[in-house]
């Protein structure tokens, strides 16, 4: 009804936020261009901007092989993010519901949270082995308990009386879980959401660094460049690791978030 | 007289900090069918937890509520229920609020509809089937929440002080409109509040309740047509006999 008028005219406020959002690119961009050019900084091993362009169509549009690093590193995201997405809410609700469970795994979960996944990986390195599924289970261990966490706090912070009310109208386990608990959490559970994946892309990161037997991924793009001392394909990789992380969390939770919480007046909008 | 409900030696207590605090102690009430009950006490006298347990939402620690002889032992669609703080499902539209008792009690989505819409005409919301909650007004919420409830035609309405957090003005307005839903929609209703204009303008019956823990005080038969109005003398009568019951308890009430 109303939502029309609160978001001025969209497409131009999104251009504007699109200009916003690029302006200190171009603006460091071009600084660095200049100090380069004009030879204010001299190292042979910092390219310029515009090598970095240049670089970037090689790659993308000559040989295409960022396409192939890029959607390796995707497929690993998705794999390991998803995983954890449905296996983390389903234990995120089981323990907000049950007490003996609750008792029984809250304190082992709160210890887990805190070990960097890093830690985690040497584990899966000689378990998993050096390939795909070492990482994957690095970006589900990521992200894993963030969502758990997240889910069972929101569900336990729900409003007893909207429990009540979906009880008296004889709503149990499932139908109760996917039509009131779940919706009536989504703000804590967006939370959640948002926080893993940028555990999740960090720990891709790291997981292909260290996972020997891995030849794509973006992380694998920028630690190879090191063999051909060529920084400007690591430093492409970064502003792409970067971008993705950005976009990942722009496109699906804002989507999601504009779709749901800010939707049903349980967010403001942004 | 002819009770659907029957609360035999309820008794309730809650465990708070190892301390055990008695809520209800041995009430022995009926409940008349098709008639307006009013359960009215202090503050803290027990009425939501009486009326939570007859919901089925808290258990009894003894004595038993039977609703047409059987007794209630957990949340059911024959009983509605309408809370202080509406507890409408943000996620849904009007409409969807009120169509959702209905889909999970085995009805069709569109014959569903149908009625919903039925509902919303009774209580004067129609133009707002699309709006989500969060833009209604205190009153509009109440109204939805009303209509929800009565919806999926519950044998029992319970409502929980469900004017108190609206202001003086939508709070008469409200209980007018109650009072003309239910002239359409016979149902018996058990409603708590600890406004004593609010009780002897709808009660058929008062259950006046004592300070914690809470006991059946005294029962006042409000025999009034339903066209009341807040200054005539029976009505002012009522209220002198209610609030002498009260202030007593009300002193009680203090002291601890
Ligand atoms: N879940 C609970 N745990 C502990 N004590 C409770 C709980 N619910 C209610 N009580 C206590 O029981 C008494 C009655 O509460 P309540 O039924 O809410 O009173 P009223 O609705 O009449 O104000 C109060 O002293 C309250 O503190
Ligand atoms: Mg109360």
């Amino acid at each position: 009804m109303s939502e029309q008028k609160q978001k001025p005219s969209g497409l131009s406020s999104r251009l504007k936020n699109t200009l916003d959002f690029l302006f200190p690119f171009l603006v460091i961009g071009i600084l660095w261009e200049i100090l380069v050019r004009t030879g204010v900084i001299q190292l042979h091993s910092l390219p310029a901007p515009s090598t970095l362009l240049v670089k970037f169509w090689e790659l993308a549009f000559v040989n295409g092989i960022l396409w192939k690093h890029l959607f390796s590193s995707l497929y690993r995201l998705f794999a390991g993010y998803l995983l954890a997405v449905f296996i983390g809410t389903a234990i995120g609700a089981l323990l907000a519901q049950n007490q003996v469970a609750h008792d029984m795994f809250e304190p082992t979960l709160n210890l887990l949270m805190s070990v960097p996944t890093i830690a985690w990986i040497p584990i899966f390195l000689i378990t998993l082995g050096l390939g795909d599924k070492t990482v994957i289970m690095a970006i589900f261990t990521s992200s894993f308990f963030a969502i758990t966490y997240n889910t069972m706090r929101g569900i336990e912070m729900i409003d007893k009386s909207i429990v009540n009310a979906a009880h008296l109208m004889g709503l149990r386990g499932l139908h109760l879980f996917l039509e009131v608990l779940l919706p009536a959490s989504m703000l804590s559970i967006i939370n959640g959401l948002r926080l893993a994946i940028g555990y999740a892309w960090r720990a891709l990161v790291g997981g292909e660094l260290l996972a020997a037997m891995i030849e794509w991924g973006l992380g694998k793009m920028v630690y190879q460049a090191r063999y051909f001392n060529d920084a400007s394909v690591m430093l492409l990789g970064l502003l792409i690791i970067g971008f993705t992380g950005y976009l990942l969390d722009r496109v699906f939770l804002t989507i999601l978030e504009r779709n749901t919480v800010e939707k049903w007046g349980m967010a403001v909008k942004k | 007289m002819d009770p659907i409900i029957q609360i035999q030696d309820l008794y309730k207590t809650f465990t708070e900090n190892g301390k055990e605090l008695v809520a209800l102690d041995h009430i022995n009430l009926d409940i008349p069918r098709n008639q307006f009950t009013v359960l009215i006490g202090p503050s803290g006298c027990g009425k939501t937890t009486l009326l939570n347990t007859m919901a089925g939402f808290e258990k009894a620690t003894s004595g038993k509520i039977l609703l047409d002889g059987k007794p209630i032992l957990k949340p059911a669609p024959d009983r509605g229920y309408v809370f202080q703080d509406y507890a409408l499902f943000p996620w849904l539209t009007v409409l969807g609020n009120i169509t959702f008792g209905l889909t999970h009690n085995g009805w069709e989505k569109k014959e569903a509809e149908e009625k919903a819409r039925d509902y919303i005409n009774l209580v004067n919301l129609q133009g707002f089937e699309e709006a989500y909650p969060h833009t209604l007004s205190g009153g509009m919420k109440q109204r939805v929440a009303i209509a929800r409830a009565l919806a999926y035609n519950p044998e029992v309405l319970l409502m929980d002080e469900p004017f108190g957090a609206l202001d003086a003005q939508t709070r008469k307005h409200m209980q007018r409109e109650l009072v003309k839903i239910l002239e359409k929609e016979q149902k018996t209703v058990v409603f708590v509040t600890h406004s004593v204009i609010e009780a002897v303008f709808l009660a058929d019956l008062v259950v006046v309740m004592t300070a914690r823990p809470g006991k059946v005080k005294g029962i006042v038969k409000i025999d009034l047509p339903r066209n009341r109005s807040y200054v005539e003398d029976h009505y002012l009568h009522y209220r002198e006999q209610i609030l002498e019951l009260l202030e007593e308890e009300v002193e009680k009430g203090f002291e601890d």
